[in-house]
């Protein structure tokens, strides 16, 4: 071997160490790093897609908001992962992906199930697995009525107040500053659209004028626009979802109609914007249990902008308390399911919006308020709690 | 309520006959199948919502529109409607012959039974919509507003808002042309002679593949129009929008005889005023029994709709 091939050699031997020293130093300092983060699994549950993916779209962007805080808060110490999943905001698929949840024993909780239909259809995975529930906006009285089977309890709790003061308030709202109300109402046959009729009956002072049941794919309004006519109704609330109620509210405008237009929580959602003008929605009354982020504090708002790129939308303030929630029980050394549930049940802390936050024994909040909004030059504005 | 209903039947008649049309459009994409293949092509709810598509399509990707945006006025507003219209026929009755080259015609050539057409017909209808609800991330998609529903005046008490005068007098010129091209053309005439007798119709030198072609083309365009004129009306679609809606125009079609054009024409409006009756007569919740136990009355005295099948006569 002559001077030159034994310096080739030598420089191959030595780059060969520096490739072997860079890997094993990854390969050692890889460890240590996984050692110091331990890593803890929370789930989303809401529509992600479909005609309502545009409310679990901004209830997933609120958990992501408050996680992203977190972990950027622990890191090297503990980092939180979110799974997401997609039920459509329906029952039917939500019993198809619940099993997948239920049984994927990394989750130690859930935030959501964002629609109540979806939430009862869920819940027998879930409560057999032990999974503990915070809903944002699930709001469904029967979920935690203890006279209608508790069929919520024990995994489940919601952060929004239930439809039995959803309803009064939407009548409330809807009526106000109207002299001489003749009030229409419509529900979309779901089990949520009637439910809240059913309570919006039992608030005081509650005068219906007339009614119609509308099967929620119904697309031609005509003869139930023709009943709202012969009732010379000067209200007309919808009990559904904002892909519909979209559709009536553009037909009632476009047959003349010129009264105040209202709906509950399941219209609340930027979507409704995307698909009428926003001539047609002017001054559109809808109900919620949630509080926009900008009213709480545009510096939260602006904040949440920087980090997550969007807007917050509907129900994030909730998503946030409900992550919350979780995050401070994985705080608090919370490492499995059992655990997770009792911290949970036992928690007392505050709200984002400052008010305290606890559940009483049936998952319920307590003293949460309805909040009125009002759809002005398209754009939905917080008008204040329904009072 | 029947003082309500008599103030109210001029306005429920205009809306009903409106809805009425979209039906009669669509069933004629059923029945002019039926009449030549004696096959159901249950795709054809799904070549009607692709239809709603192509116009939403061109309102707002073509022509820029958004919710925002002022209606289109005088020509502007014609030539945007017109363009609607041709793309959305041309989109269903493109779609219509493809479905008959991919679904039905090999099937039909190597001479299966009548049950895997129906079958297949089924597959191309869950396919076509699985894939538009892919596309669309199963969400419904608005169609900003072109034309101020304005109103033309009244008649009879009911007001003629423009959308729906435009349905029913469009519709029915439509459904007087497609009538005259059957009985007048040589297509028209090719495809009542295979409706009548196949055998004897291939004998005469008539092409089969090129005649069934040219029924699935007609029927797909006249669905087409429905697909536009719904999102004229209603402004709205989505990628399961022609279920309900298929099912409703296949009701018309067998309520006055499938396989016969008059049947789906009186069919469709009838359905559509029916609807619109019983939803406000009995509210909207009992309009689907209401129709059905109409139906079932009928096809016991009349098993085969009101007009029949009898192709041969009425088909044109």
């Amino acid at each position: 071997m002559n001077e030159r091939q034994q310096m080739k050699k030598q420089r191959l031997i030595s780059v060969a160490a520096v490739i072997a020293l860079a890997a094993g130093s990854a390969v050692a300092v890889a460890p240590a790093s996984n050692a110091a983060a331990k890593t803890f699994t929370i789930g989303y549950q809401g529509p992600l897609t479909g005609e309502e993916a545009q409310v679990g779209i901004d209830e997933l962007n609120g958990v992501k908001y408050a996680v992203k805080l977190f972990n950027a808060k622990n890191k090297g110490k503990i980092q939180v992962k979110i799974v997401e999943i997609d039920d459509q905001g329906s029952g039917t698929e939500a019993a198809k992906v619940a099993p997948g949840a239920a049984s994927n024993k990394n989750i130690l909780g859930i935030v959501g199930p964002a629609y109540s239909g979806a939430t009862i259809a869920s819940l027998p995975f879930y409560k057999q697995t032990n999974l503990p529930l915070i809903s944002p906006s699930a709001t469904r009285v029967s979920i935690t009525d203890p006279a209608q089977g508790l069929i919520g309890f024990p995994v489940f709790h919601r952060i929004p107040v239930t439809d039995r003061v959803q309803g009064p308030a939407l009548y409330k709202l809807a009526t106000k500053g109207v002299t001489s109300p003749v009030v229409f109402v419509i529900d979309d046959q779901s089990p949520y659209g009637v439910g809240l009729v059913q309570y919006m009956k039992l608030g005081a002072g509650v005068t219906i004028a007339g009614s119609d049941s509308v099967p929620d794919k119904t697309t031609d309004w005509s003869a139930t626009i023709s009943k709202v006519t012969a009732a010379k109704a000067n209200v007309v609330i919808f009990t559904g979802y904002y892909a519909q109620a979209a559709t009536l509210f553009r037909q009632l405008r476009d047959s003349g109609y010129k009264g105040v237009l209202a709906g509950g929580d399941g219209v609340l959602s930027p979507g409704i914007l995307s698909l009428a003008s926003s001539s047609i929605l002017e001054g559109v009354r809808l109900t919620g249990g949630t509080v926009p982020l900008a009213e709480i504090s545009q510096k939260l708002e602006d904040d949440f902008k920087a980090k997550l790129g969007v807007s917050s939308g509907t129900y994030a303030a909730e998503s946030i308390d409900a992550t919350n929630i979780f995050l401070s029980c994985i705080t608090k050394g919370v490492k499995d399911r059992a655990g997770m549930l009792k911290c949970v049940k036992a928690f007392k802390g505050k709200s984002i919006t400052g008010s305290s936050l606890s559940f009483d024994q049936y998952g319920d909040t307590a003293g949460g308020v309805m909040n009125g909004f009002e759809i002005k030059s398209g754009a939905i504005k917080y008008t204040g709690a329904v009072k | 309520m029947l003082n309500n209903f008599l103030d109210q039947f001029a306005t429920l008649t205009v809306g009903g006959l409106s809805l009425g049309f979209i039906y009669v459009l669509i069933a004629l994409g059923y029945t002019m199948v039926y009449g030549v293949l004696r096959m159901i092509n249950f795709a054809n709810s799904e070549v009607f919502m692709y239809g709603t598509f192509a116009t939403i399509i061109v309102i707002r990707d073509l022509f820029g529109f958004t919710q925002q945006s002022e209606p289109a006025t005088g020509f502007r507003l014609f030539y945007i409607l017109f363009l609607c219209l041709v793309a959305s026929m041309l989109m269903s009755g493109i779609l219509s012959i493809l479905l008959e080259l991919v679904a039905y015609r090999r099937l039909r050539n190597r001479g299966s039974n009548k049950l895997a057409p129906l079958i297949s017909a089924i597959g191309m209808s869950i396919v076509l919509a699985e894939f538009m609800r892919i596309l669309t991330d199963s969400r419904y998609v608005g169609s900003p507003r072109v034309m101020e529903k304005k109103s033309l005046g009244t008649f009879f008490g009911a007001e003629l808002r423009l959308d729906n005068t435009i349905i029913i007098v469009a519709g029915l010129l439509l459904f007087i042309s497609l009538s005259q091209f059957v009985q007048r053309t040589r297509l028209g005439k090719a495809i009542r002679a295979v409706s009548m007798n196949e055998d004897a119709a291939k004998l005469m030198g008539v092409n089969l593949n090129f005649v069934v072609s040219g029924t699935f083309l007609v029927g797909g365009l006249m669905t087409g129009a429905a697909g536009f004129f719904y999102v004229l009306k209603y402004e709205n679609t989505s990628f399961n929008i022609g279920f309900e809606l298929g099912i409703a125009a296949f009701t018309a079609a067998i309520l006055g005889g499938i396989g016969n054009i008059k049947g789906a024409f009186y069919g469709g409006i009838v359905l559509g005023l029916l609807e619109t009756y019983a939803s406000f007569f009995l509210g909207t919740q009992w309009k689907a029994v209401t129709v059905f136990i109409v139906l079932v009355v009928v096809l016991y005295f009349r098993p085969n709709g009101v007009f029949g099948e009898a192709i041969t006569q009425t088909r044109a």
